[in-house]
């Protein structure tokens, strides 16, 4: 199955250019960054996955593992052929940006765990390149976060919330997570989206889209 | 200008000497794929006397290599082609003198795209004919590029023939000096004679299908062995093979480099041009990129460390994945993945699986998970699910185990209770 991302909002209470904006936030063009922040458990690995995965049409995506831990089962379920995505595994920090680099220049989108301890001008130069070679490119910094300017569209997990469980009954079924979004791609405002994921290929952008402050800028 | 084209079919041959006996009549051949030759004939028609004599005289300098030969004679690469497809063994030789009447009686499926010949069919486009009376730009609007292919060759005007010039000597060497006893040190440096030879080749558009490795020890003594491909080496076969080749020479039992390799070799035999009538260009040049890139960075990271996966049954989500190293063949999968697995833990899967299942900090209140220690703080336990019970190979001594589904504010978890101890199998991420 090929992946989507399905955008469902309550059209009623928000502007149809609102909605026209949201359509296209969850979603990444060719040579565009998005950074994910977040602890482990908050879904940001299937939405980054789901971010690349309409690229594995066109060639192999690459996977840098650097905790070791990546599993392909959640690509899998996100649309991504088994024969199309490469997992490399390094812990390396001295040969981290080296690798991306190379990646940048073969696979069709690259999702890259940030060890602790990479330089910012590193990371521009990887964003410089993935534009350049207008490979999609998602960061998840394993601590800390991306320095401000990288990422086109910056996705921070608020709030987790799971359905399907009950006190010993029943099983994992529904996600429901809260993020903050940032970036260029909203336009120099953050939003507040919630995001369903029910561990098919299918993820709704839900309540609470649209919502948007004004990004106040003291100076 | 177009000139008199025309087309031989030597199936049975390795490429190069009967490329070379061609070369002795026609200069300048073009090796479109194994068996099958183009070569432009405008002046040696006018030198040997017309086209039935040309070809009478390459059947006779053929003759000596035996085998099934058939040549095509017509204006264009693609309908010499198809008069030698139509040729017999008893009329080995077809001249067409007019493309666009030969081609127009022609299948539609001779186009070489069964898709493409399938939709034309279904549109009651039957003949090659009637495909090149359509307006060219309604089928280049209707099919793209592939439609715009399709219409020139059924129209006779697909392309010229380009004839290769074959590099004087293709073979690349490498001496190393102090001696390489090391397998990984020669891998690499096979790793860069491959790529200086594919990229010597490259631009004149051709690839061997055969390749001599030879290898030269510090004592004095060669070894030497003849690789061949049906298909055409790519940079990326080609160090496959002699990393194959070196690694049963050093690493072998018979230990065939002794003291150290000083002098590895790579000679191409069997050049080819076929990978120039493939896919547009971009695509077949982003494929070979990419497989640069991988090998690049699989040379960095170590080629434990770059991995393909397939999906293969079993009841914990790390048993249902079968790794394998990119490059490499893949195993055959341990777990049948059409088998039921009771227990299976049902989706989503966790996007992280830890390497080994590690132990993690669940504090359990009458067999009720109550709170779970996460770094330094404690969170508590929101909802959980479970337990599915998986027996283990009693037989081997494995015993059974409990899976829980752990629902926290910080994220949702898969752990395995074994031996009254609680594991980590996996992160819902």
């Amino acid at each position: 199955m090929a992946a989507t991302l399905q955008r469902m909002v309550d059209s009623s209470t928000y502007h149809q250019r609102d909605f026209a904006q949201v359509k296209d936030l969850l979603s990444l063009a060719p040579g565009q960054i998005a950074g994910l922040k977040g602890i482990p458990g908050s879904g940001l690995t299937r939405i980054g996955l789901s971010l690349l995965a309409p690229y594995a049409a066109h060639g192999p995506l690459a996977y840098l593992d650097v905790r070791g831990w990546a599993s392909p089962l959640a690509a899998w379920e996100m649309g991504i052929p088994h024969d199309r995505l490469v997992i490399v595994r390094s812990s390396d920090l001295v040969a981290w940006g080296r690798i991306v680099a190379i990646l940048l220049d073969g696979a069709r989108g690259v999702y890259a765990e940030v060890p602790a301890g990479v330089r910012d001008q590193a990371l521009y130069r990887l964003a410089a390149k993935a534009r350049i070679k207008r490979t999609p490119l998602v960061l998840r910094p394993i601590t800390g976060e991306l320095p401000s300017g990288v990422a086109h569209l910056y996705l921070k997990a608020r709030e987790v919330l799971w359905e399907g469980t009950e006190a010993g009954h029943g099983s994992l079924m529904f996600r429901r997570t809260l993020f903050e979004v940032s970036g260029r791609a909203t336009g120099g405002m953050w939003r507040m989206i919630e995001v369903e994921d029910d561990g098919t290929n299918d993820l709704r952008v839900v309540s609470h889209v649209g919502t948007q402050t004004s990004l106040v800028v003291a100076g | 200008m177009w000139y008199p084209t025309w087309a031989l079919r030597h199936p049975w041959l390795s490429q190069d000497k009967p490329a070379r006996a061609i070369e002795s009549l026609v200069p300048r051949v073009e090796i479109s794929e194994p068996g099958t030759y183009f070569v432009p004939i405008a002046g040696a028609v006018e030198y040997y006397g017309g086209e039935e004599a040309l070809c009478e005289e390459i059947e006779r300098e053929l003759d000596p290599f035996g085998g099934d030969c058939r040549i095509g004679v017509a204006a264009g690469p693609f309908a010499s082609y198809q008069a030698a497809r139509m040729t017999t063994r008893s009329k080995p030789i077809h001249i067409v003198r007019d493309d666009a009447a030969f081609l127009a009686g022609l299948d539609v499926s001779s186009i070489g795209s069964d898709e493409l010949a399938g939709t034309f069919r279904w549109l009651g486009i039957t003949t090659l004919g009637a495909l090149a009376e359509l307006p060219r730009d309604a089928v280049i609007a209707r099919f793209g590029r592939p439609g715009l292919e399709a219409h020139r060759r059924a129209s006779g005007t697909d392309r010229d023939a380009s004839p290769r010039s074959i590099p004087q000597d293709p073979m690349v060497e490498s001496h190393f000096d102090p001696p390489i006893d090391d397998f990984e040190q020669a891998s690499f440096a096979a790793r860069n004679l491959a790529q200086r030879l594919m990229g010597n080749l490259a631009p004149y558009r051709i690839a061997p299908h055969r390749v001599i490795v030879t290898a030269i020890a510090a004592d004095g003594t060669a070894r030497s062995r003849t690789w061949r491909s049906a298909d055409p080496f790519s940079e990326r076969s080609l160090v496959e093979r002699v990393r194959w080749q070196l690694r049963s020479w050093i690493d072998g039992s018979s230990a065939g480099i002794r003291d150290g390799l000083i002098t590895l070799r790579l000679e191409p035999g069997d050049l080819s041009g076929s990978g120039r009538q493939m896919a547009l260009e971009e695509d077949a040049k982003g494929v070979e990129e990419t497989q640069r890139a991988f090998m690049e960075v699989q040379t960095i990271a170590g080629r434990e460390n770059m991995l393909v996966a397939r999906p293969q049954g079993g009841r914990d989500p790390g048993e249902q994945v079968s790794w394998s190293r990119w490059g490499d063949e893949a195993d055959t999968a341990d777990r049948d993945l059409t088998a039921p697995w009771p227990g299976r833990i049902p989706g989503p899967a966790p996007a992280l699986i830890p390497p080994e299942p590690i132990p993690f900090a669940v504090t359990w209140i009458e067999g009720v998970p109550d709170q779970v220690r996460l770094r330094s703080s404690c969170v508590p336990v929101l909802s959980w699910a479970g337990p599915w019970r998986k027996v283990g190979r009693w037989w081997e001594g494995e015993g059974a185990s409990d899976r829980y589904q752990i629902v926290t504010p910080a994220g949702a978890y898969l752990c395995e209770v074994r031996d009254g101890r609680t594991y980590l199998l996996g992160v819902y991420d």
